[in-house]
Order: structure tokens, then sequence, then C-alpha cells
């Protein structure tokens, strides 16, 4: 058991790491959903808007996370931050954006026009019905979108390491350089735990942000 | 009160105009119900669409009790007025009393009086509220989704319904039933009420008028019986049926044609002979018997001839009675099944309250198809 050995030598190390990773999916999680949702929801109004947003979104998930990072440096050099955690923030961001738009899009969607017509036609004005009806119908998928992205993102920040933003990628990068097995299957084995966990915490989130009456019209129907 | 003039619908532009409803005028009076009925397509939803600005009109105008709806707040225009659709939409993240609560809580009622309201609808609508107040929508059977819809349709006790094939989705058995709950309902809340069916039997059941459109025009625009014996055209007539003059019976009443004093009438305690005597000089063929206030039976000659005893204990009894509310149809139904052409009114205590002959309906038919000719000329378009 020499990886868990390197693990308790280096465990110092490892919790760094482990933080600087939580602290790059955390914010550009946070960042990617306040833009994401209210997009997605606006795009719900505008059908116009609706293709393209969600093409372009499309676009960027195409672009390989390395050769994004490397169109990345010369533009964020000019700013002084080519290398380190910005472009590794910005990529995920960008990366998460297509299944938090996508998926708030087709949750809100998604309510059957039935219920819409019954709000609007009882004197709800767009917020209320926005606010009382439609989101609250929405919320599950458009979580399902956000654990989507974050699990993505855990993945595709250990690849940040090579633009130098630190977190678990740093020992498969490092340990591939150096010919050390240990430090490499370490740094796989705990990225690959950490999107195991928050893959169940989001579901978790889930099933609690769920409202009652949507978890009951389930289980009949089940 | 609801005034259409001269409204005009027309969806899309240019080539692709589609003009759903064409120079409609009417008037729905304050506490009527009147159906828009017609074939799908035939713009009688658009019509209520266009009650509550979901849609827009695009010439003519919409006046409610006597205000023009274009030149009044949407949201509001629709806050004041109850709209249930045959889909009910209810919502499925509130409970049962949230769901009635929606138009009180945006017109900002005290929580308190929102509950008790709740409670009181469901009341009304013969669900416990103690059991269903905190269901969600998803627990509940389709008619009692349907009762939800519409009791959340009168929750802020609007003067006006917009019903939108209400009763559409449920079964025929269960239909039956919620309608008439709803029209006793009605009865009391006597609301203004625009409904639409496309269903001929709802809309002479739950019609006082009856608009009937056909591609965007209104075709006739009449009470149930006036269009059941007054057609205007071919095209009404072959929507109404021809079975029409037997539809007409399920919209006269016992309460329309019975004779409350007939005069054939001898108490229980006469004798067989006195009332021979009356049958001789009255010349009636037969005598109904009335005991204690109640309908006992009848007596015929051939039966009173050498008796002695009071008539109570000759007589024949009639199969049962019929009350005023019975339709005409009830009421045949049951003369042809009981081979018998005069029946007994009684009221809900089972006291004699008249008789009701299958003359009396014949009567009352004909006078349908003549005599309302003129009476209706006034509200006729």
């Amino acid at each position: 058991m020499s990886v868990l050995q390197f693990i308790i030598a280096n465990y110092k190390q490892v919790l760094f790491l482990t933080w600087e990773h939580i602290y790059m999916v955390g914010l550009s999680l946070i960042i990617a959903t306040a833009l994401g949702v209210p997009l997605g929801i606006i795009i719900t109004k505008h059908e116009e808007l609706a293709k393209r947003v969600i093409n372009g979104a499309n676009v960027i998930m195409t672009v390989p996370s390395i050769a994004l990072f490397g169109l990345m440096l010369p533009v964020l050099a000019i700013i002084g931050h080519g290398l380190g955690k910005v472009p590794a923030v910005i990529a995920l961001v960008l990366y998460s954006q297509l299944p938090i738009i996508r998926n708030t899009y087709v949750a809100i969607k998604n309510v059957p026009p039935s219920i819409r017509d019954a709000g609007k036609g009882m004197g709800m004005n767009k917020w209320e019905l926005l606010r009382e009806v439609e989101i609250p119908i929405a919320v599950p998928v458009i979580i399902a979108g956000l654990r989507t992205a974050a699990v993505m993102n855990i993945g595709i920040a250990a690849i940040a390491a090579y633009v130098g933003a630190g977190g678990l990628g740093v020992y498969i990068q490092q340990g591939i350089d150096r010919v050390y097995p240990e430090m490499i299957i370490s740094g796989a084995v705990l990225v690959s735990l950490f999107a195991i966990i928050v893959d169940g915490a989001m579901a978790l989130v889930e099933r609690i942000v769920t409202p009652t009456g949507l978890k009951v019209q389930k289980r009949l129907v089940q | 009160m609801i005034t259409y003039d001269h409204v005009t619908k027309i969806f899309g532009e240019g080539a692709n105009a589609v003009t759903a409803l064409e120079d409609i005028t009417l008037t729905i009076e304050k506490g009527e119900t009147v159906v828009f009925l017609g074939p799908s397509g035939c713009g009688k939803t658009t019509i209520l669409r266009l009650t509550n600005r979901l849609e827009s009109i695009t010439r003519g105008n919409i006046f409610v009790n006597g205000k023009n709806i274009r030149e009044q707040d949407e949201v509001k225009l629709r806050q004041q007025m109850g709209y249930v659709i045959q889909d009910i939409g209810l919502f499925p993240n509130k409970t049962i009393a949230d769901n009635i609560g929606v138009v009180p809580r945006l017109l900002g009622w005290s929580k308190e009086r929102i509950t008790k309201r709740v409670d009181e609808l469901l009341t009304m609508c013969r669900l416990d509220p103690d059991v269903f107040r905190s269901r969600y929508p998803a627990e509940l059977s389709g008619g009692q989704q349907q009762r939800i819809g519409v009791a959340r349709g009168l929750a802020a006790d609007p003067e006006i319904l917009l019903m939108d094939e209400p009763f559409g989705a449920i079964d025929p058995i269960n239909r039956e039933q919620i309608q008439d709950e709803f029209l006793k309902l009605q009865e009391k809340l006597q609301k203004t009420i625009a409904f639409v069916s496309h269903d001929i039997h709802e809309a002479i059941k739950m019609g006082d008028k009856i608009a009937l459109f056909e591609q965007g025009r209104l075709v006739q625009y009449a009470s149930p019986a006036f269009m059941l014996t007054h057609p205007k055209n071919k095209y009404v007539a072959d929507f109404v049926g021809a079975d029409r003059a037997l539809k007409v019976l399920g919209i006269i009443f016992v309460r329309d044609v019975f004779n409350p004093c007939p005069e054939n009438i001898v108490q229980g305690l006469a004798t067989a002979k006195e009332t021979l005597a009356f049958i001789e000089k009255e010349d009636i063929n037969y005598a109904i018997v009335i005991d204690d206030d109640k309908p006992v039976g009848y007596v015929t000659p051939k039966i009173l001839k050498y008796e002695q005893s009071p008539v109570r204990d000759l007589v024949k009894a009639f199969p049962d009675h019929v009350r005023k509310r019975t339709s005409a149809r009830d009421v045949l139904s049951f003369m042809l099944m009981h081979d018998i052409l005069t029946l007994c009114v009684v009221d809900d205590n089972g006291n004699f309250a008249g008789t009701v002959s299958y003359n009396d309906i014949q009567k009352k038919i004909r006078e349908t198809y003549t005599g309302e000719m003129k009476k209706d000329k006034g509200d006729r378009l």
C-alpha cells in the first residue's frame, strides 16, 4: 500500500491540493450558476436567442480543455494572468455553461403549458409565475445540470495543473514527469474520490430541493 | 355582465393570417351562464381567452361590467375573473390549500382569511378540508382535481367565471355528478359564466343561453329550448341533433308543467259510495286518494263497485311519485315503463303537491315549439 503511505507521508500537501481543487471547482460553479441559470431562464422567453446561446455553449464544450488553456494564455497574459488559477476558473465557468443553461432552459420549457396557462389566466405576472410555479417545478432538473457541471469540472480542474493552477492534478502531472507511480495513482484516486463524493452530495441536494409535491407525484407515477 | 362588441380575432399576418373570430357581438347578462358551443376550431376557446386578455383582440371591444378591457391592467383584470380549464393546471409543487389560495394571495388577503376561505371552498366541493388541505394534486383522482380546479376559480369570489371545457377530462359518470353539483352551486352563487363546450348535452344542461359557433362566426345565440325547437339553419339543426325534440324533454321539468290543484282528488276517509258518486258527477275515469296529505293511490269505478270501506283501503298504489325538479324526460320514461299516464308530484317531505300527466307534457312541448317564438324574439340576435 505504497499509495496510502504516500498520502499519509504527504498529508499536509494532500490537504492543500485538495483545498485548491475545491476552491477552483466551487468558485467556478458559483460564477457559472450565477451566469447560466438566469441566462437559461431568459432564453425561454426569447426563442430566437435560445438557439444561439445553446449552440454557443455547445461550441465551447467541443473545444478540448488543454486547447482552451492554450488559446486563453496569450489573451490573459496581457493582464498578467496567462497561467495560474484565473485561466483555470474561466475555463471551468465556460465548460459549465452548457449543462447549466441547457438544463435550465429545458426544465422551464417542460413545465406543462396548462399549468402556465392556469397561472397566467388567474392573474400571475411573469415574475410570480416564475417564482411560484416554473422554477419550483424546474429545480430538480436545474440541480441535475449543476451536478453534471460539478463532476465534469473536477476532471477538467485536474488538467488545469498544466497551466499552474494547482489542485490534485499536480500529482498526476508531476508524477508523470518524474515517473513516480505512487504519486500519479494518489492524484488519480483522490480526484476520482472527490468526484464521487461531490456527485453523491449533489444528488442529496437535488432530493432536498425538490418540492414535496413533485416527489409525491413521482412516487405515484412509478 | 360581459359585452362583446363586433369582436374580430385574426391570428398571424399577411398570407398566413387566419381569422379565428369574425365580428362577434353578444352580451352575457349578470348571473347568466352562456355556453360557447361548437366543433373544435370554431373559435369558442379563442373568445374566452380574449375575455381575460390571454389573447389580444384584433378589432372590436369587450366590456366587462361596462368597462373596456383594453383600458384595464391585464393582471388585475384576470384576478377579478375565475379561470377554470380542461387540463385543470393545478400546480404540482403546491398543496391543495395553496393551490386554491393562489388568487387570494395575489390579492394580498391575510393568512387567516385565506385559510378560512380554503376550508369553506373545500367543504363546498364536498371534500373534507382536514383530509385534503395539505395533500398534493398528484394524490387526488381526476374528479377531485377538477373540483379543486373549480374551487380555485371561485377562491376570490369573482363575479365572473371563465370555464374552458372544465369537465371535459372526466369520465362520463363523474362528469354528470360534477355538473349537477356545479349547477346546484351556481343556483346559490349566481355567477356570470362564460362556459366553453363542444358537447350539446352539456350545453343544454349548463347553459341559460347557448352561443353556437361555426368557423369563427356566431350562428345562433338563444336559450337551449329555443335553439332546440327553432334551429336557425341546417348547421344548427345538425349540431343539436335529429333527436332534438327528445332533448327538449331534458330541459322541461315537472315544475313547469304539473297541475298543482287537480280536481279528481278524494280524501282517504271518504267511503267507496261517496267516491263513486263523486267520480260520476265529475265525469272522470279515476280519483286520486290523499290520506294525511300523502298520495296513497288511485281508485276507479270498477274497484269501488259493491265496496263499503273507506277508499284508502281500496286503492291501487302508484308505482312511484315524481318531484318538481324531475325532468320531463324522466317522467315520460317512467310512464312508458309502468304503462301509466298520470303521476303524483310530491314535495321533499312526500306530501302531495299535484299531478303531472302525459297531456301536460305534450301541451308544454307544443307551446315551446309555437309560443316561444314570440316570447324569445326580444333576446334573439
